[in-house]
């Protein structure tokens, strides 16, 4: 792949960082954005902009049009039915959704079990957490027992006999870059109903619901070129139509009277209020956008790129890596050096090389105490981490490379 | 080359004078930042109205660990008076507002923190916590 040839898509690297050709490795925190997706943005507002689904105006329809078409497109990138796609506004909305709907409707209750791991960004992990208190259904943890916070298929074997409710896990952690084994997952789990955490998956991969036999994934536009504040929620149809809403309003609604009140049919029953439309019109742009490169280039090209910073981090002897660092890890590679606190890493390479990295707990506190446990290091409940995309290159990897050389040189 | 992470900065986070526990303290206080974990526990002694030893554990950045100790150096044998003012010309002088230099001293080495919001937080994790430690001590 030719990230250099997409340089020209993505004015934002152009701009120099204290004087330097920026770099930009916070990938997993959200992606820089292609020209046609802020064009789409632009076109929308200025042209066809109109609330949808109330109106009888041209304007309106168009809206409609572009929302529904948007529908159908995201519906056809995850092989589901339009119905099962509902917008929010990202992977945290979309979560608690998910457990709110869950306990609202009694599929879970007092005696049920939620199987979570610890490796789990925040967003997957404090919702069922905090409803397990007030709702008092068993909270179950698969801990990680592999390398530096790899979570392994036996974390999850020991908890196939109490067969949990629901099971919620990341497709891929934000911290290690671990991709989890979902298919094993799901055949250990049949019963239950599984939720997956895309948000660092999804972006990087085809996921297909149904051949993984999905119950629930997320996942949130701005990591994968779209717009912030557009998120995605895929629910199995027949899960859906037993749950009740977690948001109440307008568009949610079918009939509305002072006894009661019915509600709209899928996909709009979860759809309280007006939708982000220009949001998601900006993700299906940006879906176009990754799909004209091709999904699996961009996969080969991620990977590519991550087992050659490892390789490079490796022969660095003042740098402990965390995660796997074998074929399951993607895209993410979260580190430390010795004797140098990640705060003062990012802003080094910031400030002298124009390299954006992100340090600090990255919304996983229960990981970092993993971590914490098997560092060799005085570890500062921190790492430093270095996501890619698809305009990254090998140069990128090694002016990382270089950086630290001189972060520890400095400072260490 | 870079104003926070001047050499002088650089050796007082790594000063080893201040960083000791202490049995005989008045007060012990905690303090952590939040957004990036960095955790300080100050140990306070005040005696005749004036800070009589004051000593740190903790781990954390550059940034947090030599304002700790540019902290200790300048309040030390201070009367509690002059060390508000102090803690209030600090905080002035994160804000980019006028501040005392001759009453902040050597602390002002880290004036541009100024220039670093996201950095402020480091900055201030000791001060804070040694404003929190005081309005303990003063409660009785």
């Amino acid at each position: 792949m030719n990230s250099k040839a997409l340089y020209r898509d993505f004015p934002i690297l152009d701009r120099k960082i204290h004087g330097k050709k920026l770099i930009y490795l916070d990938n997993a925190a959200t992606t820089l954005k292609p020209k046609v997706v802020v064009e789409s943005l632009k076109d929308l507002y200025y042209f066809h902009y109109s609330n949808v689904h109330r109106g009888i105006h041209t304007l309106a329809s168009e809206a409609t049009n572009l929302l529904e078409d948007t529908r159908r497109k995201i519906a056809n990138f995850l092989n589901a039915s339009p119905e099962e796609i509902i917008f929010t506004s990202g992977s945290t909305l979309s979560l608690n959704t998910i457990a709110h709907s869950l306990v609202k409707s009694g599929i879970l209750r007092e005696d049920s079990k939620v199987l979570v791991t610890t490796v789990e960004h925040h967003a997957n992990f404090v919702p069922w957490q905090r409803l397990s208190k007030i709702y008092n259904y068993k909270l179950l943890y698969a801990r990680p027992t592999g390398r530096m916070g790899t979570i392994l298929i036996e974390d999850f074997e020991k908890f196939i006999k109490e067969e949990p409710d629901v099971v919620a896990v990341t497709g891929a952690s934000n911290v290690t870059g671990q991709r989890l084994l979902i298919k094993r997952i799901r055949e250990m789990f049949e019963k239950s109903i599984l939720v997956v955490d895309g948000a660092q998956l999804v972006p990087h991969t085809k996921v297909n619901v149904k051949e993984l036999d999905l119950d629930f994934l997320v996942f949130s536009g701005h990591k994968m070129l779209g717009p912030t504040g557009i998120g995605i929620l895929y629910g199995k149809k027949e899960l859906l139509e037993k749950m009740e809403p977690f948001l109440y309003g307008g568009e949610m609604i079918d009939k509305v009277t002072l006894e009661d009140t019915t509600f709209n049919i899928l996909p709009y029953k979860f759809e309280a209020g007006t939708p982000n439309l220009a949001g998601a019109v900006g993700l299906a742009k940006a879906i176009e956008y990754l799909e004209n490169i091709g999904m699996n280039e961009l996969e080969n090209h991620i990977k590519e790129l991550t087992d050659y910073a490892i390789n490079e981090l490796m022969n660095l002897d003042f740098v402990e890596l965390y995660g796997p660092l074998d074929e399951t890890q993607y895209g993410i590679i979260s580190f430390n050096l010795d004797g140098v606190h990640p705060h003062d890493v990012a802003h080094f390479l910031d400030e002298s090389f124009g390299i954006a990295i992100r340090t600090g707990h990255h919304c996983a506190q229960p990981l970092m105490l993993e971590l914490s446990s098997k560092s060799r290091l005085d570890f500062p409940n921190a790492t430093c981490r270095a996501s890619f995309y698809v305009y990254n290159t090998k140069e990128d990897v090694d002016a990382l490379v270089e950086g630290l050389k001189n972060v520890k040189r400095w400072l260490g | 080359m870079m104003d926070l992470y001047s050499e002088i900065i650089v050796d007082y986070a790594k000063l080893k004078k201040y960083k000791k526990r202490m049995d005989d303290a008045d007060t012990v206080r905690e303090g952590v930042n939040l957004s990036c974990g960095d955790e300080i526990k100050l140990y306070v002694k005040v005696r005749d109205g004036k800070m009589e030893s004051l000593s740190f554990e903790g781990k954390g950045c550059i940034v947090s660990q030599a304002s700790t100790n540019l902290m200790i150096e300048r309040v030390l044998g201070e009367p509690l008076e002059n060390i508000h003012e102090i803690l209030e010309n600090v905080k002035r002088m994160v804000k980019g507002e006028e501040y005392d230099k001759n009453l902040l001293k050597n602390v002002s080495i880290m004036e541009n923190i100024r220039s670093y919001p996201n950095r402020v937080k480091c900055f201030m994790l000791a001060w804070r916590t040694l404003e929190d430690a005081l309005k303990e001590l003063d409660r009785g």
